[in-house]
C-alpha cells in the first residue's frame, strides 16, 4: 500500500540569532492510509515543526516529503496553498476560527478558496453536512464566541473535513479543553478513522491522549525515539459512557 | 492575483466582521468625496451662471456704430456731426430749418463730417446748444451718420428683438450744490430689456410716453445716485443737467454679481435720458450708435448682415464704397479675438469707461477662466481632505494586517494563496473607499442642492464631477490599499498561526 505520508531524511534548522536550532534532525517516517498516528514528545522536541511541515505551513531545510506520492517539499506557494486547501485538514489547539463569524461561515471557508468555484448553495449544503457530522447543525448560525470550547473545536474539525482531505492534522487539539470534551473530540477522531477511513496525525505532549491512536511516534530532540503500534489503545466511545454529561451539552 | 466573485465575497464578509471600524473608515472617505463634489459643484455652478448671463446679456447683441473707424481715409472724428437739415426725413426738421437757409450750404456740404458748431471760424445764425443751454460742455461728443429713422427701419427687420438708439456724452450733473461728472446715455425705452442684468432699486426706467414727448426725465446709475443723494431715494427729486431741470424717475443697480457698479464704469456711473430728449436739447438729429438684440443668438450673423444691407441702402452708399457705419456683433468679436486683452482685464476690475464696448463674451470668458482657477483651487483643497481620508484607510488597513495576522494565518491554512490574501485586503480597501465615495457623492449632491436652495449660490453637479469623485475614491482605495495588502499577502502561514 502506498503511504499517504512519506518523509525521507527531513531536516529543519532555525536560525535563532547566532545559534542554529535543529528542530528536526534527518527524520524518516511513513504513514499508511486510515492510520491514526499520535506524535508525542515534550515541548521543543520538534513535533510541532514536523506538524507544520506535514501541513505544508512550513518548508523543510532539506529532505523530501511525499504526500499521496507527490513531492510537496519543493512546490510553489500557490501549489502548496492548493494542497492545503484540498488534501490537508487542520485542527489546532487554539481552534483558529474566525471571530465574529458564524459557525457555518467558518466551516465553508475552505470552499471559498477552492480552485473550482463552488456555488453558494452547494457551499452551504456541504458545510451543513460537515456540521451535522460533528453534531452541531443546530448551532450553525451561532458566532464562534457563542460556542463552548468543545463546540468550537468541533466546528474546526468540521472545517478540516470539508474538502475530504487525505490527512487530518491535529496539533494539541485537546490542549484547551476539559477532560470530557477532550474525550468527545477524541471520539470524533476515532470514528472518523473507523467510519470514513481518514488518516489522522495527532500531536500531543500528553501520553494519555496519545494512547487513543493506532500508532505512537515518540519524539525527543528532533529525532524519533520510538515508532510502534499502540497495543493499549483507548476507546473514547466506551470511556464517554462513564463520564458525567457536561452542562453545556444539555439542550 | 485573481479577483473572482469569491474574493469580493470574502472581502465583504471580512468588512462585516468589523462594522464600527468599517463605518469610521468609510466616513473619512465620504467626507472627502462629498467635499470634492461640493467644491466642484460650486465652482462649475459659478461657471454656468456666468455662461447663462453672458448668453442672456451679450451674445445676441449687435452694436451699430456711426462712422467706419477701420478705414483711415474718410475717418470720421468721434464728435463730428452733420447738421440735421440735410436729411429732410429727420424728426426735428422744423427746429433745424434755419441751417438750410445758410447761404454757404454748399461749403458745409463738403465739410459735412465736421460739427458746424465746433468750427471756430464758423459764424452761426442760430445759437449753439452750449449757448442755448448755457453749458459749455453740451453738444460735445456726438457722432455722425446714424439717425432715429435708421433705428426704426432696423426694428422692422425680422429676427430683431430690441433696438435702442444711443447718444453718448460726458456730462456734469448737479443736485443742490453737489456735482458729479459722469457719462450721459440717451437711449430708448427698451434698454433695460437689452441690459438684462439691470435692477431698479428705486423707481423705474423712463416710459415710452416720456420718450415720445421728449420729456426731461432722468434715470440715475447707482453710483451717480450714491454720489448725489447718498442713501436717500432720489426718485421724484429734480437734478440739473445742461442747466436744465430733470426729474429723477429711477435708479439702476446691478442684478448680477458679474458686474459690480464702480465709479467710472459705463453702466452704473452713468445717467440715462430718453434719446429724444437729448436730441431736442442738444439740437442733434444723429446717433452715436444703435444697439440691436436678436431673438435668437444663432441669428446674429444674419441679422448683422441684414442691418448692414439696410443701412447701406438707406445711406445711399454706392457699390465698392465703404460703409459709413460699423456693425459689430458680439459673436464676431468673440471669434476674432482669442486671448485676454488689456481692456478685458480693465473691464474685470470695473474701471473702464465704455464697458459696453468690451464684449460681454470676453468678459465672460475671463470670468470663466477666473472661476475655473477658483474651482481648481477649491478642488485641490478638497483633494487634500481626500488624501487624508485615503491615509486613514491605509492606516486602518496596515493596522488590520498586524491585528489580523491570525486571521491571515487561518485563511492560509485552509488554502488561501498569497494572491487571495492580497485580493482580499485590496478589495476591502477599494470597497471601503468606493462605498464611502458613493455615499460622499450622495451627500455632496444633497449639500450642493441645499446650498443652491438656501444660500442661493448656483451649483451644478455634472456627471463629469461625479465620475471624477468616484474615480478618485476608487484610486485612493487602490493606491492606499495596495501596500497594506501586499504586507498581508507576505505574511507566512506559519508565522501567522504562531502569532497570538
Amino acid at each position: 500500500m502506498t503511504p499517504v505520508i512519506s518523509i525521507r531524511n527531513l531536516t529543519k534548522t532555525y536560525q535563532m540569532g547566532e545559534n542554529a536550532v535543529h528542530a528536526l534532525r534527518s527524520i524518516s517516517l511513513d504513514i499508511q492510509p486510515s492510520e491514526f498516528v499520535t506524535v508525542v514528545g515534550p515541548s521543543g522536541s520538534g513535533k510541532s515543526t514536523l506538524m507544520h511541515i506535514l501541513g505544508c505551513l512550513d518548508q523543510p531545510t532539506s529532505g523530501q516529503y511525499f504526500l499521496d506520492g507527490k513531492d510537496v517539499s519543493r512546490l510553489s506557494d500557490d501549489e502548496i496553498s492548493a494542497v492545503r486547501n484540498n488534501k490537508i485538514g487542520f485542527v489546532f489547539q487554539g481552534f483558529n476560527l474566525l471571530t465574529r463569524t458564524s459557525a457555518l461561515e467558518n466551516v465553508e471557508l475552505p470552499l471559498l478558496y477552492s480552485k473550482d468555484p463552488v456555488p453558494a448553495a452547494e457551499r452551504r449544503r456541504r458545510a451543513m453536512e460537515a456540521l451535522a457530522a460533528v453534531g452541531l447543525e443546530s448551532r450553525s448560525e451561532h458566532h464562534t464566541n457563542q460556542l463552548s470550547g468543545g463546540q468550537q473545536q468541533r466546528v474546526a474539525i468540521a472545517r478540516a473535513l470539508l474538502n475530504n482531505p487525505s490527512i487530518l492534522l491535529a496539533d494539541e487539539p485537546t490542549g484547551n479543553l476539559d477532560s470530557r470534551t477532550s474525550v468527545e473530540v477524541m471520539d470524533i477522531f476515532q470514528s472518523l478513522k473507523e467510519e470514513r477511513g481518514i488518516t489522522i496525525v495527532l500531536i500531543t505532549h500528553e501520553p494519555d491522549v496519545a494512547a487513543y491512536g493506532s500508532r505512537i511516534v515518540a519524539f525527543r530532540d528532533g529525532v524519533i525515539v520510538s515508532n510502534e503500534a499502540n497495543t493499549q489503545r483507548r476507546t473514547a466511545r466506551a470511556e464517554l459512557v462513564d463520564l458525567p454529561v457536561a452542562v453545556e451539552e444539555v439542550g | 492575483m485573481i479577483i473572482t466573485k469569491n474574493s469580493v465575497l470574502i472581502a465583504l464578509k471580512a468588512l462585516r466582521r468589523n462594522k464600527l471600524q468599517t463605518a469610521l473608515t468609510m466616513i473619512g472617505m465620504t467626507i472627502g468625496v462629498a467635499t470634492v463634489l461640493t467644491m466642484i459643484a460650486l465652482g462649475s455652478g459659478a461657471q454656468s451662471a456666468i455662461q447663462d448671463q453672458v448668453r442672456a446679456a451679450g451674445m445676441n447683441l449687435i452694436v451699430v456704430t456711426a462712422g467706419n473707424y477701420q478705414l483711415r481715409q474718410d475717418a470720421v472724428p468721434d464728435d463730428a456731426i452733420e447738421p440735421a437739415a440735410f436729411h429732410p426725413d429727420d424728426r426735428f426738421v422744423p427746429q433745424l430749418r434755419t441751417a438750410t437757409w445758410d447761404p454757404r450750404t454748399r461749403l458745409q456740404l463738403t465739410r459735412s463730417f465736421f460739427h458746424p458748431e465746433d468750427d471756430p471760424m464758423e459764424k452761426h445764425d442760430h445759437p449753439t446748444s452750449r449757448q442755448r443751454l448755457g453749458d459749455s460742455e453740451a453738444g460735445l461728443g456726438s457722432a455722425a451718420t446714424l439717425t432715429i429713422p435708421d433705428a426704426d427701419a432696423i426694428r422692422k427687420i425680422s429676427g430683431v428683438q430690441f433696438v435702442s438708439e444711443g447718444i453718448h456724452e460726458n456730462a456734469h450733473i448737479a443736485f443742490e450744490g453737489k456735482r458729479w461728472f459722469t457719462r450721459m446715455h440717451g437711449d430708448d425705452v427698451s434698454m433695460p430689456m437689452i441690459r438684462r442684468a439691470w435692477t431698479f432699486p428705486h423707481g423705474r426706467y423712463f416710459s415710452k410716453r416720456e420718450e415720445a414727448n421728449a420729456e426731461q426725465v432722468i434715470v440715475l446709475g447707482s453710483i451717480v445716485s450714491e454720489k448725489l443723494f447718498g442713501d436717500q431715494n432720489p426718485v421724484g427729486k429734480t437734478v440739473t443737467l445742461w442747466n436744465q431741470p430733470f426729474k429723477v424717475v429711477g435708479v439702476i443697480g446691478s442684478g448680477s454679481w458679474m458686474v459690480a457698479p464702480s465709479a467710472g464704469d459705463d453702466q452704473f456711473d452713468a445717467i440715462y435720458l430718453p434719446v429724444t430728449t437729448v436730441q431736442k436739447l442738444l439740437n442733434l438729429s444723429k446717433l452715436n450708435d444703435i444697439t440691436v438684440t436678436t431673438v435668437s443668438t444663432g441669428d446674429v450673423t444674419r441679422v448683422s448682415k441684414a442691418v448692414a444691407d439696410l443701412l447701406r441702402a438707406r445711406h445711399h452708399i454706392a457699390f465698392r464704397t465703404p460703409d459709413d457705419f460699423t456693425v459689430t456683433s458680439q459673436a464676431r468679436k468673440a471669434l476674432a479675438k482669442g486671448g485676454m486683452r488689456p481692456e478685458v482685464a480693465r473691464a474685470v476690475v470695473g474701471n473702464v469707461s465704455g464697458l459696453e464696448k468690451v464684449t460681454l463674451d470676453q468678459l465672460g470668458k475671463t470670468l470663466d477662466r477666473a472661476s475655473a482657477t477658483m474651482t481648481a483651487l477649491l478642488a485641490s483643497i478638497a483633494t487634500v481632505s481626500l488624501i487624508v481620508g485615503g491615509i486613514g484607510i491605509m492606516n486602518i488597513m496596515l493596522l488590520s494586517v498586524t491585528e489580523r495576522t491570525r486571521e491571515i494565518g487561518i485563511r492560509r491554512a485552509v488554502g488561501a494563496r498569497s494572491g487571495d490574501v492580497l485580493a482580499q485586503f485590496l478589495l476591502e480597501s477599494i470597497l471601503l473607499s468606493v462605498t464611502g465615495g458613493l455615499l460622499g457623492i450622495l451627500i455632496g449632491y444633497l449639500v450642493s442642492g441645499s446650498i443652491s436652495k438656501f444660500v442661493q449660490w448656483s451649483t451644478s453637479v455634472s456627471p463629469l464631477s461625479v465620475a471624477i469623485s468616484f474615480g478618485i475614491s476608487a484610486a485612493v482605495g487602490i493606491f492606499f490599499g495596495y501596500y497594506p495588502a501586499r504586507q498581508a499577502s507576505r505574511v507566512l502561514p506559519i508565522t501567522s498561526l504562531r502569532y497570538e
